[in-house]
């Protein structure tokens, strides 16, 4: 091709974006360049054999199923464990600000609120012990029972996976379903890492804003930080 | 509703788990998602494979389609690149005569398919065979990223903005790709029946 709008200008003919004027402008160029002209005429013709195909049914196949735990649904799942230190965190923090007392003697459980009337740094470090051995003791079986549900996880996603495999390629593909399963299983010791990584961060990072306010509860009642 | 507002409903509720809404949503694309499959595969083997994929991909990303475009757009935003995947896991072994014998045989399929229909027309079932199979042989020549722009264009109706994005290319590439792969095709359609 000789000139060197041919490329551009064959294209922009099919291109439905075109304002009139650019259209115009386009027919003008092919009605007084030849070369422009027979490839535009040759490439209507071939844009009209290829509209000539004609849509094709499509054959049985095996859609992909809906995964009977649906993401959402997974995902809200979650969402109560990563808020569950979160949760005890409030709550401790909120019984060091308002400085909570609980006491059980002889008429059963009391609470007051307020501070006590001898307010002491040793009872408040005393508090703070007991506080630490709380969450660490809440974050350990917090931990155990997210291990203890992504094993079961991850036994019931197998077998779907398993199941699935069998159905649409039978028991013959032995080797490349233990192909699928290495695979799967080195997938979720990823996620499980990463999951868990990332749950001890929130924790810590709850942890350490517990802390603080514990800090600033302890200041505003005259206590040493 | 419109198709796009049905998509977005059934969308929402595969979201909540409804596995019938799911596997409607599904069915009303598969045809298109198939047709874009075998015309860029060459063969109905890959391009269920790839149709496989598409929706798979589409399953594993619904939560992120946020409805700024049409599901259809970014349904072969998904596809363009499921495609791309495809190519580059199984190197091209679809010569054109290969592609030839597989859409023969897919014809030859559908033609058995369809012996039960009396109402059909047998001389236009026959011309609709030998086109496709031609078109799907012809297709299959063309390098993969001008077979791409091909099918976007022609049969999914992107501007050539839209295909330069998808490929990471400017528009006058695509558009370069899109003559160059025309003339292509007329070459052979000139040496398929003298055109
Ligand atoms: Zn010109």
């Amino acid at each position: 091709m000789a000139c060197e709008r041919t490329a551009t200008l064959v294209a922009d003919h099919f291109d439905d974006t075109l304002v009139p004027l650019q259209r115009e402008a386009l027919d003008q160029h092919a009605r007084h360049c030849a070369d422009c002209a027979q490839a535009l005429d040759e490439a209507r013709q071939t844009h009209a054999h290829l509209r000539t195909w004609q849509p094709q049914r499509v054959p049985a196949w095996s859609r992909p199923a809906l995964p009977s735990a649906p993401q959402k649904r997974s995902r809200l799942r979650w969402a109560w464990w990563q808020w569950a230190p979160l949760a005890v965190s409030c709550v401790l923090a909120l019984a060091v600000v308002l400085n909570v007392q609980i006491s059980t003697g002889s008429q059963g459980m009391a609470i007051r609120f307020g501070a006590s009337s001898t307010p002491d740094t040793a009872q408040l470090e005393a508090r703070l012990a007991a506080f630490d051995a709380q969450y660490q003791a809440a974050l350990q079986t917090l931990t155990q029972t997210l291990m203890q549900q992504q094993a079961t996880d991850n036994a019931r996603l197998m077998e779907a996976v398993i199941d699935s495999v069998v159905e649409q390629f039978g028991d013959s593909t032995a080797r490349s379903l233990e192909q699928v399963i290495a695979y799967f299983e080195s997938q979720r010791e990823q996620d499980l890492q990463l999951l868990q990584a990332s749950y001890q961060q929130l924790a810590d990072s709850d942890y350490a804003t517990i802390r603080s306010v514990e800090q600033l509860a302890m200041l505003v009642q005259g206590g040493q930080p | 509703m419109s198709l796009a507002e049905q998509d977005d409903a059934l969308i929402r509720a595969a979201l909540e788990g409804s596995a019938r809404s799911w596997d409607q949503l599904v069915r009303r694309h598969e045809t298109q998602v198939y047709n874009f499959s075998l015309r860029l595969t060459g063969n109905p083997a890959d391009a269920l494979d790839l149709m496989q994929e598409v929706f798979l991909g589409v399953y594993r990303n619904l939560h992120r389609f946020r409805g700024e475009s049409q599901f259809s757009t970014w349904l072969f935003r998904i596809a363009h690149n499921k495609a791309i995947d495809m190519a580059r896991r199984r190197p091209s072994s679809t010569s054109l005569e290969s592609a030839l014998e597989d859409a023969g045989d897919l014809i030859e399929a559908r033609w058995q398919q369809l012996d039960d229909v009396p109402e059909q027309d047998p001389q236009a079932l026959l011309d609709e065979r030998q086109r496709n199979a031609l078109l799907l042989a012809q297709m299959a020549a063309l390098p993969l990223e001008q077979r791409l722009v091909v099918e976007l264009k022609v049969f999914q109706s992107l501007t050539f903005e839209e295909i330069a994005e998808l490929q990471d290319i400017s528009a006058n590439t695509a558009k370069t790709r899109f003559y160059t792969a025309l003339r292509r095709l007329k070459a052979l359609m000139e040496q398929d029946h003298g055109m």
